[in-house]
């Protein structure tokens, strides 16, 4: 039987020590987490992206805008059911610092679109009937405040008014994102509005939209829809690029750099500092608990019992500090993701990140109490016990 | 109970090997309170340590109560240790982190007991050994005599034949020697426990009933004596 | 007062060496990882920033931050190039002035996956103001008013078609690869054409800057100018020096990667200083007999105090250095990112500059002092008579 006391007790023989590696391991524990949290915000577009969702572009260039006809024409492809468009808007509030992403949409589809969408406060159908009116996800509210009923103000950047005013929204709706499929720091305005005031010729820009995102109906194999739709305009005047939701999303992911590779680069950096200081504390332990080794060998305890008496003690420390830097993650999640404000508005530490901190803080302590235990099981009891204590 | 035969243990230390116990005889019987006397480096704490199965000779036979060392494994040597022997050293006997009576329970988590009876067991070697009160004190917070109590409590809790004690009088003075010393004769006389006790000092080996002279590694002599009592002056 | 010879301190640090590798090596894990970002950042930043032209103005229309956001029409172009009084004129009298298209267009990687590409149309003029900053690396450049186009170094090989004698399409009209260029701004992984052909190609009749050399290059004039062409009735526009404008565009992610080292920095220096603490208290338990031992002799416990800082100093050196060791491998290493601007992908390498080393030494240092002050002043705040008592 392994005396689960001696390994307790013996965790707790030099406090500060224990203390102070188990700080550690929280500050390190924590930063992996959010670490991996971010990746996997990141990720979410892409890897909750929906099988009935696709999204039409132009097969240049994001940059490049399709023409307004093509909506009528999307939707009549067979085994499309809705067709929403969004086009980038790129304005910013107040100050150039304060960016978040705007676009014009199609009222009528968009909440049919994304059944993530959940108003939170006002009522869509005041949003789709007036014109001037737009819908903010709730980061913004967080971030900038804005209620319903205020007037947004937007000053344009590409798409600009000519007479040098700023752009205003009604806040009609306030919606949550409840997938990775839809960022909560987004505002949504009509199309229609911005169409007018492009036909008006009161602001500049191009005409047309950046996409069409295309609900396939129920029974239909998104693959051959898309290739319908890519068929239809095969001979131009603008040819188009449909692809699934998640393909699309992960365009996004992938421009932002090599972004796995930096996070698990800064994740090794962070994990083999702790693990040089767990195994610092380890070897420090193993050094002052030779004589207590050498008595329980000769009260009768076996090798195997010593070397687990080490190592779940080095994997108690580590789940000590280690787990209490998960659950630090795990309960700052929300906070941690209105401080981030926009940039990260779905930030959250998921179930599986704390499985994955979990297992890492296991494999820290048995990297940590490895050797040291290995060196201690191995010890004659003469020579244990001849050790300085 | 204890049988040597031709016993040798060396140590290699920098290419030289130092012959530390050489072709070693020696029988201690069932019963006995044997004191075991050397000059320093005469090799008793090696012996001590081969009887009580901590170590392997290199060749020779230990038998001890009935059963061969020599044969063991380090596991079976461990199991062997868990229920035929107690241990008492000189210092530092105890696990500096665990209070009197988890140090006294340590021995009784190899046996199957349940947690009630362990407790029970520990507190009765207390008891006998007068500790009962200083039961939740940490080794740090108890004198050198009190100690070697609780270590011989620990010895005896799991109630084994043979008791080894290497010079549990060293680090003592007189009036917590002759404690110790008293309570290694109860063990011996009342509990007809077989004892081997190493020690320098003479006065300590005045209360056994043999006494055995190494040195160099070889038996010098074995005396027959009538062991003074504890506390006698 | 009698300071603590200090090779007794080091030579514990030498005596406790698995102690003090292990804790160098945390040090230096955090140093490295900390001087990995900042070297991305210089990595960044000296493309973009120090890359700049300073004698070289662009030409943005007003309230646009970034080529991708300002339009000029035809007219407008016109009027800028030709009716500028201020910018300068060449031997031939020709306005040193040039237009540029820009779009991103989608390409597939040769590693796969697909990425936006930067497209740039260019005038002659275009590379007149880029003089020998860039050069053509092989092949030759394209013939004006044709079908054929230069590739950034950094871009080829990389993205598919993209060597001397490919063919790459933009929307339907197939342009020939006729030459590779290299340059250490962004421009390096651009794809350059002539203006008019890539402006028809794309079906796009917009130009999106244009860049000019002033006759008076001085900031007074510049500022002078900028405000009379915000003014500007007929096309307003926002001037600013090419260094002034990228690093305009770059500040914000140049300014995360600062904030992400910092944050790092703090975050796992505590962890580093917990630990290196830890290793400087154990220093200490094991020596509390000869502090004892120091203090019955008559050392005061200041230097007592200094003597262990130094101790927990040198550590910090060591850790630095292996900071430094660890992340010199990083250097040059390319990697790319999205310029958010444009939304194009540029590609830049880590740059370990000297600043880079400077701050993860003193990093390091700071790091090793923070750890030595408590246990240093344990150490001196030992009363004689127990140290000596314990062993
Ligand atoms: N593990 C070991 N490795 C090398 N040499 C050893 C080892 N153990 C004991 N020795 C040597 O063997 C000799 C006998 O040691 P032992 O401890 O048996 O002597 P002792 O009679 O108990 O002496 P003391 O009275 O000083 O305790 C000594 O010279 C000692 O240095
Ligand atoms: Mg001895």
């Amino acid at each position: 039987m392994v005396p689960f006391r001696v390994i307790w007790r013996n965790l707790f023989g030099h406090p500060v020590r224990s203390l102070l590696t188990a700080a550690s391991l929280v500050v390190a524990m924590f930063l992996l987490c959010v670490l991996r949290s971010l990746v996997v915000t990141l990720d979410a577009g892409v890897t909750e992206a929906r099988t009935d969702r696709l999204v039409v572009q132009s097969a240049a260039s994001l940059f490049v805008t399709l023409p307004e006809n093509y909506r009528g024409k999307v939707a009549a492809v067979e085994g499309v059911k809705h067709v929403c468009s969004w086009t980038w808007f790129g304005a910013y509030y107040q100050r150039r610092e304060n960016f978040f992403a705007q676009f014009s949409t199609d009222q009528d589809t968009l909440l049919a679109m994304y059944p993530e969408m959940e108003i939170v406060a006002g009522d869509y159908e005041r949003f789709r009937l007036n014109r001037n009116s737009c819908i903010v996800g709730e980061a913004l509210v967080k971030s900038y405040g804005f209620k319903l009923g205020d007037k947004v103000p937007l000053i344009g950047t590409f798409i600009q008014r000519l007479d040098g005013q700023p752009w205003e929204f009604e806040v009609a709706a306030v919606y949550r994102s409840k997938a990775g499929t839809l960022d909560s720091g987004t505002l949504f305005f009509h199309h229609e509005f911005l169409k007018k005031a492009r036909e008006e010729k009161l602001c500049t820009g191009e005409e047309g939209v950046n996409t069409y995102v295309v609900k396939v109906a129920d029974g239909n194999d998104p693959i051959t829809v898309a290739s319908r739709i890519d068929s239809l305009f095969e001979n131009g005047p603008q040819k188009v690029q449909t692809t699934t939701e998640a393909e699309f999303n992960a365009q996004f992911v992938s421009m932002i750099g090599n972004i796995p590779f930096f996070l698990s680069a800064i994740g090794s950096g962070v994990l083999f500092a702790i693990v040089m200081a767990v195994v610092n504390t380890m070897l420090m332990a193993s050094r002052e608990q030779t004589r207590a080794v050498g008595i329980l060998k000769a009260l009768g305890f076996t090798s195997t019992t010593v070397f687990l008496v080490f190592l779940l003690q080095a994997i108690t420390l580590s789940l000590l500090g280690g787990g209490t830097g998960v659950a630090l993650a795990l309960a700052t999640s929300d906070a941690l993701r209105d401080a981030l404000g926009t940039t990260f508005p779905n930030y959250v530490v998921s179930h599986d990140t704390v499985v994955v901190g979990l297992i890492v803080t296991v494999v820290v302590g048995l990297i940590a109490g490895l050797v040291p235990a290995l060196k201690l099981a191995k010890l004659n009891p003469v020579n244990a016990l001849r050790a300085e204590q | 109970m204890i049988t040597l035969r031709q016993v040798v243990k060396s140590y290699s230390r920098g290419g030289e090997t130092l012959v530390v116990l050489d072709h070693l005889d020696l029988t201690v019987a069932d019963g006995q309170f044997c004191a075991l006397m050397g000059p320093s480096g005469s090799g008793k704490s090696t012996l001590l340590n081969l009887v009580g199965g901590l170590d392997h000779a290199d060749s020779g036979v230990v038998e001890v109560g009935g059963e061969d060392l020599t044969s063991m494994s380090n596991d079976e040597l461990a199991g062997w240790r868990a229920s035929s022997v107690g241990f008492v050293f000189q210092g530092f006997n105890l696990i500096p982190v665990l209070t009197a009576i988890e140090n006294v329970t340590l021995p009784l988590l190899l046996a199957p007991l349940s947690g009630k009876q362990r407790r029970e067991h520990a507190e009765y070697a207390l008891e006998l050994v007068g500790l009962k009160d200083r039961m939740h004190h940490r080794p740090g917070q108890l004198s050198g005599g009190q100690e070697q109590r609780v270590a011989i409590a620990r010895a005896l809790v799991t109630d084994p034949q043979l008791i080894l004690a290497d010079e549990p009088t060293g680090d003592l003075d007189r009036n917590s020697a002759d404690q110790v010393l008293g309570l290694m004769q109860r063990l011996n006389s009342e509990m007809k426990k077989t004892i081997v006790m190493v020690t320098h000092d003479p006065a300590a080996a005045a209360h056994a009933g043999t006494l055995v002279h190494l040195d160099k590694g070889k038996l010098v002599r074995i005396e027959q004596q009538t062991p003074v009592s504890a506390g006698a002056r | 007062m009698a300071l603590v010879p200090l090779n007794y301190n080091l030579r514990s640090l030498i005596q406790r060496r698995t102690s003090t590798f292990l804790t160098a090596l945390a040090l230096g894990a955090t140093v490295a990882t900390v001087a990995g970002v900042l070297a991305l950042q210089q990595g960044f930043e000296t493309l973009f920033t120090k890359s700049g032209r300073d004698d070289v103005v662009v030409f943005l229309r007003k309230g646009a931050a970034s080529e991708g956001e300002s339009a000029f029409t035809r007219d407008d172009t016109r009027y800028l190039v030709n009716s500028i009084t201020e910018i300068a004129k060449d031997a031939s009298g020709k306005p040193i002035a040039a237009v540029e298209s820009f779009l991103a267009l989608r390409r597939r990687k040769m590693d796969g996956g697909e990425t936006n590409v930067p497209v740039r149309g260019v005038s002659p003029m275009s590379f007149d103001l880029m003089g020998d900053r860039l050069k053509i690396t092989s092949g030759r450049t394209f013939q004006p008013s044709s079908d054929e186009v230069i590739i950034g170094a950094k871009l080829a090989g990389r993205i598919q078609n993209t060597l001397v004698g490919d063919t790459i399409v933009f929307n339907m009209t197939p342009f020939k690869v006729v030459g590779i260029f290299e340059n250490d701004g962004p421009a390096g992984s651009e794809v350059w054409g002539d203006v008019e052909r890539i402006i028809e190609a794309l079906d796009r009749p917009l130009f999106n800057r244009v860049i000019a050399k002033l006759a008076d290059s001085s900031p007074d004039a510049l500022a002078a100018f900028n405000a009379r062409m915000q003014a500007d009735v007929q096309s307003p526009c926002e001037v600013k020096t090419e260094a002034e404008y990228l690093a305009g565009l770059t500040g914000m992610l140049s300014g995360l990667l600062q904030f992400v080292g910092s944050i790092l920095g703090s975050v796992m220096g505590i962890a580093a200083v917990f630990t290196a603490t830890n290793t400087m208290l154990s220093a200490i338990a094991s020596r509390t007999h000869e502090i004892g031992i120091l203090l019955a002799t008559g050392f005061r416990p200041i230097p007592i105090f200094l003597s262990f800082m130094f101790e927990s100093l040198v550590l910090g050196v060591f850790g630095g250095a292996i900071g430094c060791l660890l992340v010199l491998p990083v250097n040059g290493i390319e990697t790319g990112t999205s310029n958010f601007a444009t939304f194009t992908e540029v590609a830049f390498a880590f740059k370990i500059t000297p600043q880079v080393l400077t701050s993860a030494v003193i990093f390091s240092l700071v790091l090793g002092l923070l750890a030595g002050a408590w246990p240093a002043w344990k150490a001196a705040m030992m009363k004689p008579t127990e140290a000596l008592r314990r062993s």
